[in-house]
């Protein structure tokens, strides 16, 4: 069963009964009791969500707590594969992507997710330590809508996070 | 104009005009002289036969004068005189036809063929009566039909003519001096009385028929002249005639040649030089010819090997003579093939300078490639070094912005802030001095300091270091190192750096429960060390890249492990200082092998 259908099944159950319990969804949608916990939980989190994208740990960390201090919704993917897979199953309203990436790099993962009709419409602002313009330039060629250069000023990128999530045509 | 043809030309203008010349000059002169020669003969033969008939006329004459004197003839013993006069006739052989004796009435009184007859009215009988010796013209008596002429004396006594004495003479016997004169078979000789007619003439039937005045030579004698000259004759002949005057008898003496027969000699020596002369042409041609060949070949064939000289072709010209060609024929042989030489030479230089261009020019481009590649390389490095460096920079930045900006966060947080902080200083002071060690070692600056080290003693030092991480991951280190080692020659604080970096980089890529295995082996002239792991391995294509700066293997596991990538350039680097390198071994997921091995 895909998970669209089985968000939108367990969204029916809940609808035609309010007091259904976990194990008895869990019994219909045959997904663990736990799962659906945190689905409805998602369900109910009205939040910008953010999908963070970089194999280091020690920038991802402190960017995700400061993130989540101003309200988003913050989801990590450490390397280009789980960055689209999650692109995919989140629906993030906003992608900050390291173009440094181990196997799948930041521009390959942009251009996938920019040629997919499921994630086209995700703004996705890069980040990276690399300053060259070439680097710059192809990553907002192939449809990234911002670039931001390591270190930045965190100010400054949620400013640009807010600026890019209020453009027309993004959510 | 070739040089043949010019000499040719040269040699036959030279030596033709000037044999043309004497040939054409002697040919005149001996022509002349030949003439002048035959002119005197003709003109000596001529005037001795006149003399020579004049002797005989003499003869004739004072025969009858004799005769006319003696004294039988005054006695008239007829008997006596007939048998006196025909012993006469006898003893000249018919020079004498008759004798006859005539009285001043010009009656016959005596003869000695008997005639009688006056003969009062004839020439010679009015000019013997006139006391004179007188010689008749010649006359053809036709019982005879030679010709004769009267020759009359008056005789005399005392001082009064009492007679005359006449005798016919027989001129037969003039054939006989006439004879004598070379004339040809064509030439004439004949006599001619001063009015023209002949009077003498081989061909008798022409003496007193033929009237020939109009002839040259009977004209010019008719007045009374002597001479030679050349004229077309009666007979329309062109001849040489020599003329000759009898004055006392009147008589003119011709004698002719054919113009041709007479010159004949001048004829054959025209010929002759004419021959001459062609032989002599014909021998300067062919002489000509030859030496012209004989000159121009060499120069044709010298000329030949210049051309195949240039053609490149030259085979060496076969000299022929000794003389300034031949000479010069072994010089541009000698030349030609010092020229070959020097050519060939120089094309193995050309050759060689060409290959060593291409080799150059091969080496240039390559040397480009690998200046392209160091370059990108450079600026890859750069571009890493700076991702390197800010990558725990924006960590720390964030990481304090965040502290800053949040005084309210949770003391958990904030604590986890700070160890980031803490953390991503230390990594980016590693970072920094590894950068510096690198560059150090790669400018050649960095000092090693060799000494005789104890590899022994070593091991535990760079096993320590990295037993807590292994202890928490629960890997075990295990070592097989000889107690009897021998030292080795190495900078003791390099091969630290190199055993901690090779040992650190097993433990990162090696999963928790796994083995690091270090060991050390001797050989003859070296002690081989070995960092062996149960760890992910490396791929075959990562194997190469595996000491380039900033090189990281790929892994899930790296983010928690860090590491500046720049760990395993290092201790290659130190490695080759010691004048080894670092071998590599590896299979994905059977671990992987490091080891290199250091002199004694």
């Amino acid at each position: 069963m895909d998970k669209k259908d089985i968000d939108k099944k367990i969204i029916e159950l809940i609808q035609q009964d309010e007091n259904i319990s976990y194990s008895k969804i869990s019994q219909i949608v045959g997904i663990p009791e736990k799962d659906i916990e945190e689905k409805i939980k998602n369900f109910s989190d009205i939040r910008e969500k953010i999908l963070i994208v970089d194999d280091e740990m020690s920038t991802l960390m402190p960017l995700k707590r400061s993130l989540e201090s101003e309200d988003y919704a913050v989801v990590e993917a450490y390397d280009g594969h789980e960055a689209i897979k999650k692109a995919n199953e989140e629906k993030p309203d906003l992608i900050l992507l390291d173009l440094m990436l181990p196997g799948m790099d930041g521009i390959e993962v942009c251009q996938h997710l920019k040629t997919d009709t499921q994630t086209e419409k995700i703004p996705i602002i890069m980040l990276t330590a690399k300053d060259n313009i070439d680097d710059k330039v192809k990553g907002l060629q192939i449809g990234a809508d911002d670039y931001v250069t390591k270190p930045f000023v965190l100010k400054e990128l949620k400013a640009r996070i807010k600026s890019v999530m209020r453009r027309p045509g993004n959510i | 104009m070739r040089i043949r043809s010019e000499l040719i030309i040269s040699i036959l203008i030279i030596s033709i005009i000037p044999l043309s010349f004497v040939v054409y000059t002697s040919y005149n002169y001996s022509q002349e002289t030949i003439r002048a020669s035959i002119m005197d003969n003709l003109v000596g033969a001529t005037e001795n036969t006149g003399q020579a008939i004049d002797n005989w006329m003499d003869v004739r004459k004072s025969d009858i004068r004799v005769i006319s004197q003696f004294g039988m003839v005054e006695y008239i013993e007829k008997e006596e005189l007939h048998d006196y006069l025909n012993n006469l006739e006898n003893e000249h052989e018919g020079v004498y036809k008759e004798f006859f004796l005539l009285d001043l009435d010009g009656n016959i009184i005596f003869s000695t063929k008997n005639h009688t007859g006056n003969v009062d009215s004839q020439q010679y009988f009015i000019e013997a009566s006139n006391g004179r010796l007188y010689v008749s013209d010649v006359y053809i008596p036709e019982v005879t039909g030679s010709p004769e002429i009267i020759i009359a004396n008056p005789i005399k006594k005392n001082n009064t003519i009492t007679g005359i004495m006449a005798a016919r003479v027989g001129l037969e016997q003039l054939y006989g001096i006439i004879e004598k004169i070379e004339i040809g078979t064509l030439g004439e000789v004949f006599i001619v009385n001063n009015k023209g007619d002949i009077i003498f003439h081989e061909n008798r039937s022409m003496i007193l028929h033929e009237n020939i005045k109009n002839n040259f030579a009977v004209k010019e004698v008719t007045y009374e002249k002597n001479g030679i000259a050349e004229y077309v004759n009666y007979q329309e002949e062109t001849v040489l005639g020599s003329y000759y005057w009898l004055p006392l008898y009147r008589w003119g003496l011709i004698v002719e040649m054919n113009r041709g027969e007479a010159y004949i000699e001048v004829l054959a020596l025209g010929r002759l030089t004419v021959a001459i002369s062609l032989f002599a042409i014909l021998g300067v041609i062919l002489f000509t010819i030859v030496i012209s060949r004989r000159i121009t070949e060499p120069i044709e064939s010298l000329k030949d090997g210049a051309i195949s000289l240039v053609e490149g072709n030259f085979k060496p010209i076969p000299v022929s003579s000794k003389n300034e060609i031949g000479r010069l024929t072994e010089i541009f042989n000698q030349t030609a093939k010092e020229l070959l030489e020097i050519r060939k030479k120089l094309e193995m230089k050309i050759d060689m300078a060409n290959k060593d261009l291409e080799l150059k020019n091969k080496e240039l481009v390559i040397a480009n490639e690998e200046l392209k590649k160091l370059d990108m390389l450079k600026s890859d490095f750069i571009s890493l070094v700076s991702h390197e460096l800010r990558t725990p920079l924006s960590a720390i930045r964030t990481s304090s912005e965040f502290l800053e900006s949040e005084e309210n966060a949770d003391p958990g947080v904030q604590k986890e802030m700070l160890e980031n902080i803490i953390r991503n200083v230390d990594r980016q002071a590693r970072l920094i001095n590894d950068i510096l060690d690198l560059t150090k070692i790669e400018a050649g600056r960095m000092e090693f300091r060799f000494e005789q080290v104890d590899f022994k003693h070593m091991a535990p030092l760079a096993i320590e270091n990295i037993r807590p991480i292994a202890q928490k991951n629960h890997i075990t280190i295990t070592e097989d190192i000889p107690d009897k080692l021998s030292t080795i020659s190495a900078d003791k604080e390099k091969l630290i750096i190199v055993l901690n970096n090779l040992l650190s980089n097993a433990l990162k890529f090696t999963p928790d429960g796994g083995t690091i295995h270090l060991s050390a082996k001797e050989y003859q002239d070296y002690i081989e060390i070995k960092v062996k792991d149960t760890g992910i391995g490396i791929e075959k294509e990562q194997l190469e890249k595996l000491f380039d700066k900033f090189y990281q293997v790929d892994s899930p596991s790296r983010r928690k492990i860090g590491g500046s990538g720049l760990g395993l350039s290092i201790s290659s680097e130190i490695i080759k200082a010691h004048g080894s390198k670092i071998h590599v071994e590896s299979e994905p997921g059977q671990g992987s092998t490091f080891c290199f091995r250091l002199k004694k």
